[in-house]
């Protein structure tokens, strides 16, 4: 039997009336000073006005609602770790799922230290001269990513071995162990997402499914070029494996098979589209291996559509059979040391809090039913999954 | 892709030269410190539908501190990564004939493999073992492993040999093998190096 472990995220503090009229006083006054600066120097006002304008949403705005699931299953081990960070950055929300090999530290390490290294990354990259949003993503995941990698490496030795890690206490390095790290940023205008190795990220926009990641399997055209040009060697032992041994092209640590195996991201930079973008998902192969990309979607989908708020009557639940080990609850925490999410629960109008609340309820519902399908298809892997609805809620 | 069983490779015999040999070996390792009393362990007569070769990793650090590490088949994961955990099947010491059920870490192509001691010689520092069971592709795998003074005089490091035999699986070339196995008994060696050199 799965263990499964589960939260929701809680909804943002709501704001009280005073802070409401401050706040909107406030814009107001901002406004005025971004006007002004227009005609003094174009180019400080247009950076400027990205940052306060990406400040406008932050205030306004709330995080976003997710569920998170994270189970062994099958495996013997739990090698997977999962972050889920509202407002890691201003007005930016940082989720990721890592899928460990070999070991379960460096997926530990990414899913303590990535969202830290972004948000360094991000902010020292707010200051600079370049004006093109996805230029200036794609840098920041680029050295974030290769930072994270090389923390991989020495992360035994300064942190020490987790509760969980079976590697010997006496060795200084353990090349033979890595992880997955697909990881999105949800930005007040954009999404972000960043992939390395074969975990992977889906958006649902106007009905549609639309992959925002492409795994590293060693035998894609590109990543089978690239290899042989490097002067490796893919061979088909139990599927294609770099040397025969690692069923990825790229992942986070795994030295042993530099410069083969890689730690670059390929990254994704898309504008949000109101209106139409509905939800996104994070998973590892563990789902998607059994899962397709539409049933995934349609899944969510139903879950989301079920839970409207103000819907009238609620029809039946796809999950209303189900009875998970863990019940889901606004702003409550995982049992699994490898989930993080924060934020107090909200406070607001009964009949407000009430809908916020089965909102959240539908992420980690829609979460828990993709992890119970996964397992019931006979996912031979650790199931990990994250579910955003990308909805903007309205201010309150 | 289509992956249809090539024609059997034919037999070819396996052979690390000792001082002063003159015909280079099949496999194209060689090591001139392999005494001759234990170069006879790494001939290993290949038959159809198999494949040899050999690894030599040099380590800074006494022979006897490697030998020390090498020699324990009831652990072999104090050096060998892809170990995750050993236990010898019936308790009791290690002697010729103790058979260890290894369990594999996650990511690679096998979960498990059973493993009979065929030789341990302290005297010569010959190790070898042959898989007889387990979850794995690699049948009829035999690997001997010998430990050697480097060069002349003690203490100047010593020089590691691993050669092995075996079944090429359906599906695969015999050089395909060989890179897959290679890689990691490579792998294996050098972590030995930096664990021995830490040792000493």
């Amino acid at each position: 039997m799965a263990e499964i472990c589960c939260e929701a995220a809680a909804a943002a503090a709501g704001s009280d009336q005073k802070g409401e009229c401050a706040g909107s006083r406030a814009a107001r006054r901002r406004r005025m000073e971004i006007r002004r600066l227009r005609v003094v120097a174009e180019e400080a006002s247009a950076k400027r006005r990205r940052l306060e304008a990406d400040e406008e949403d932050a205030v306004g705005g709330r995080a976003p609602r997710y569920g998170v699931t994270s189970v062994c299953g099958r495996r013997r081990d739990m090698e997977d770790a999962v972050t889920a960070r509202p407002e890691f950055i201003n007005g930016h929300h940082f989720f990721g799922v890592f899928d460990g090999h070999g070991c379960s530290h460096v997926a530990t390490s990414c899913g303590e230290r990535m969202h830290q290294i972004v948000a360094e990354e991000a902010t020292a990259a707010a200051g600079s001269s370049v004006s093109d949003e996805t230029a200036r993503w794609r840098g920041v995941m680029e050295k974030s990513y290769a930072r994270m990698d090389a923390e991989a490496v020495v992360s035994r030795e300064t942190a020490g071995p987790a509760p969980t890690c079976r590697c010997e206490m006496q060795l200084p390095k353990c090349d033979h162990v890595g992880s997955t790290a697909v990881v999105a940023v949800v930005g007040p205008r954009h999404l972000v997402v960043a992939n390395c190795g074969d975990s992977r990220a889906v958006l649902s926009s106007g009905g549609a499914t639309i992959p925002l990641s492409a795994d590293h399997k060693p035998d894609r055209p590109d990543e089978l070029e690239r290899i042989h040009a490097a002067g490796g060697r893919v061979i088909f032992w139990d599927g294609a494996r770099v040397f025969g041994m690692l069923a990825m092209s790229r992942a986070i640590g795994d030295s042993y098979l530099k410069p083969f195996v890689i730690s670059d991201p390929e990254v994704l930079v898309v504008e949000r589209k109101d209106g139409e973008d509905e939800f996104l998902i994070l998973a590892s192969d563990g789902l998607w291996d059994v899962v397709s990309n539409e049933v995934a979607c349609k899944v969510v989908r139903t879950c989301l559509r079920n839970r409207a708020p103000r819907g009238g009557r609620e029809r039946s639940s796809p999950t209303s059979n189900l009875s998970p080990r863990q019940s889901s609850a606004s702003g409550g925490s995982s049992s699994s040391g490898d989930e993080e999410a924060g934020g107090p629960s909200g406070d607001g109008a009964g009949s407000e809090s009430d809908g916020e609340s089965a909102e959240d309820r539908a992420c980690a519902e829609a979460a828990i039913l993709l992890t119970k399908l996964a397992l019931a298809r006979q996912s031979a892997d650790n199931v990990s999954v994250v579910v955003i609805n990308l909805r903007r809620r309205p201010r309150s | 892709m289509p992956y249809t069983a090539p024609r059997p490779s034919p037999q070819q015999h396996s052979r690390v030269l000792s001082g002063g040999g003159a015909k280079a070996a099949s496999h194209g390792a060689s090591c001139a410190a392999v005494p001759a009393e234990v170069a006879r362990h790494h001939e290993h007569a290949a038959r159809a539908g198999q494949c040899c070769s050999a690894v030599v990793q040099a380590i800074a650090a006494p022979v006897g501190a490697v030998w020390s590490v090498v020699r324990r088949f009831d652990r072999p994961q104090a050096y060998k990564h892809f170990i995750r955990s050993c236990r010898l099947v019936g308790g009791g010491d290690v002697a010729v004939g103790s058979v260890r059920e290894v369990r594999v870490v996650s990511g690679l192509p096998a979960t498990s493999s059973r493993e009979r001691l065929e030789i341990l010689d302290d005297e010569r520092r010959v190790l070898s073992f042959r898989v007889v069971g387990g979850e794995h592709r690699l049948a009829n795998y035999r690997s001997v492993t010998t430990v050697h003074e480097a060069g002349a005089g003690a203490g100047t490091g010593t020089v590691v040999v691993e050669s092995y035999v075996v079944d090429v699986p359906h599906g695969n070339t015999a050089d395909e093998t060989r890179v897959f196995v290679d890689t990691i008994v490579r792998c294996n060696l050098q972590s030995l190096a930096r664990t021995a050199e830490r040792l000493a």
